[in-house]
């Protein structure tokens, strides 16, 4: 079975086409091009969508290409409903939406949340995790319990990803900046003492984020160090809680944040503490990609037969334990 | 001395005191942490959690008492509650159990104490009496706030792990915590759990 998966949730339009063949999936291509701010600058909703609208035809055009099929070929095709900006959303919702009326292909809108963990259970081979997803949009704890996600912990104000974000602009990178942030990390061992706030198993880093910005007027090394140090040590513990209390055997680590190696370490010393495996997905599969989208379509398509076009909603704020997974 | 569990913070053995069965509760140092952010940790923990095992046995809370503690290796030696954790009761048991659960939260944020880890495996069922554990994040605080931190805890936690009685449970729990804390607290602190999930990511506005 073939199906392409559209992505455009926030900075990244996607495509992609797997091929599925009962329960195993082979990525046959997957086209991303991604909206970058101007250094020190956030998101901008339009211009990305405006991003999106102007690359579309070209990844998705790339996407077929590649994988060397056509649309006709196509068994389904699901774009990313929510969570996420409005206006990028609605892109790809057009997309698909034209691909699915013109060439009557069932359509299926995907939780992006979901995607992430479907994806990574089908790359990391994991089966039955504690998952850790970290990215700009989510920093959640969940488990599967009775046909959903359940959430065992999550930050009670912004994301890990928003943080390093927020951050990272604020002494003058671009967005996403975790990658700058981890290399300047690297060249400090100077910890600064900064706020801690782990609420059982919940996090909050909004009192993080202004402490370490007044870190950094002294120095930008030793904040970045230390934002890090204490971000993922509270992530860690939150973590360690969560495996205690759900005593899972396996920790899965998904979202953009998991490209990260120093929380990755970390978070391998606290599975072995714990005796449980950890995965974490591949880093080319760790960011938004049409690939997750395309999967838990697919997975999806087992049980539904697609829905009708007045129902291809796109909603900012959809929560993934609001989900039901039947399949 | 036994290692009978691996909590997230810390190794619990089960040892023997003046010839009474123990529990030595030890905060290893984690070698992911900062050394400095770890020991610090460890340190503040140990002396929060032994303090506030003492004050709230003082307003009838059943609690282990503390019988030692040492904050050269960051571990408390208290009483051994050899009950059950509620999390592991059956599900008729945990809706009953919810409203003395409700109750003990009550009274404690009544006397100024917030729990900070409520979840169903840091209360103990023994010999028909509930039994609070695990002070490690509690703090001295009446700000409602902080008790509306407390109570999402536990609603989240019932919503995950248990989450096909979390309705009846949920409702016993803030019968017994509005029986102790009173109307009026109980309408302002409920309000400010609202706001908490409201500003969670993508929490359902209007």
């Amino acid at each position: 079975m073939l199906g392409l998966g559209i992505e455009s949730t926030a900075h990244t339009f996607s495509c992609a086409v797997i091929e599925k063949k009962g329960k195993k999936g082979k990525i046959l291509s997957d086209v991303r091009k991604i909206y970058r701010p101007a250094d020190g600058e956030g998101i901008h909703p339009r211009e990305a969508s405006r991003h999106h609208i102007e690359n579309s035809s070209l990844v998705l055009s790339e996407c077929l290409d590649e994988a060397n099929v056509k649309v006709n070929d196509l068994d389904i095709v699901s774009y990313a409903g929510g969570p996420g900006l409005g206006p990028c959303l609605r892109v790809g919702a057009v997309v698909a939406r034209s691909l699915a009326s013109f060439y009557k292909i069932p359509i299926y809108p995907v939780n992006h949340a979901l995607g992430h963990i479907e994806l990574g259970k089908l790359l990391t081979g994991a089966t039955n995790p504690l998952v850790l997803l970290v990215s700009g949009g989510h920093t959640m704890l969940l488990a599967f319990l009775n046909k959903q996600w359940r959430v065992f912990g999550e930050t009670l104000d912004i994301t890990l990803g928003q943080l390093l974000d927020q951050f990272g602009r604020s002494i003058g990178f671009a967005s996403p900046c975790g990658k700058n942030i981890e290399e300047l990390a690297t060249t400090s061992s100077n910890y600064v003492t900064l706020p801690y706030s782990v609420k059982g198993n919940d996090v909050s880093f909004s009192g993080l984020l202004s402490a370490t910005k007044s870190v950094a007027k002294k120095s930008k090394v030793d904040a970045c160090y230390s934002i890090q140090e204490t971000a993922f040590a509270m992530i860690a513990e939150a973590v360690e809680r969560a495996l205690s209390f759900t005593r899972k055997k396996e920790l899965m680590i998904v979202g953009g944040v998991a490209a990260n190696k120093r929380l990755s370490e970390m978070l391998q010393d606290v599975c072995k503490r714990h005796g449980a495996k950890f995965f974490v997905v591949p880093l080319k599969y760790a960011g938004d990609c049409g690939s997750q989208i395309c999967w838990t379509g697919l997975l999806e398509s087992q049980i539904k037969k697609g829905v009708s076009l007045k129902d291809t909603f796109v909603t900012q704020s959809w929560r993934l334990d609001t989900v039901k997974v039947n399949y | 001395m036994k290692l009978i569990k691996k909590g997230a913070e810390a190794d619990i053995y089960q040892t023997v005191w003046q010839n009474s069965n123990a529990i030595l509760k030890i905060r290893k140092t984690k070698n992911y942490r900062n050394s400095s952010l770890d020991s610090k940790i460890r340190k503040q923990r140990t002396i929060k959690e032994s303090q506030i095992l003492s004050q709230v046995k003082s307003f009838g809370i059943p609690a282990p008492l503390v019988y030692f503690v040492n904050l050269k290796n960051t571990s408390i030696l208290m009483q051994e509650i050899p009950g059950k954790p509620v999390h592991d009761l059956s599900e008729p048991k945990i809706i009953q159990l919810s409203k003395t659960i409700g109750k003990l939260v009550g009274m404690l944020h009544k006397n100024g104490i917030m729990h900070g880890d409520l979840t169903t495996s840091n209360f103990i069922f023994f010999k028909n009496n509930i039994y609070v554990i695990d002070f490690g994040l509690s703090q001295n605080t009446i700000k409602p706030e902080d008790h509306a931190v407390d109570l999402r805890l536990i609603k989240e936690i019932l919503n995950s792990a248990h989450a096909k009685i979390m309705v009846p449970a949920w409702k016993n729990f803030l019968l017994g915590y509005k029986s102790v804390v009173g109307s009026t607290n109980y309408v302002k602190i409920t309000k400010l759990v609202s706001d908490i999930e409201s500003r969670g990511r993508y929490a359902q506005v209007v």
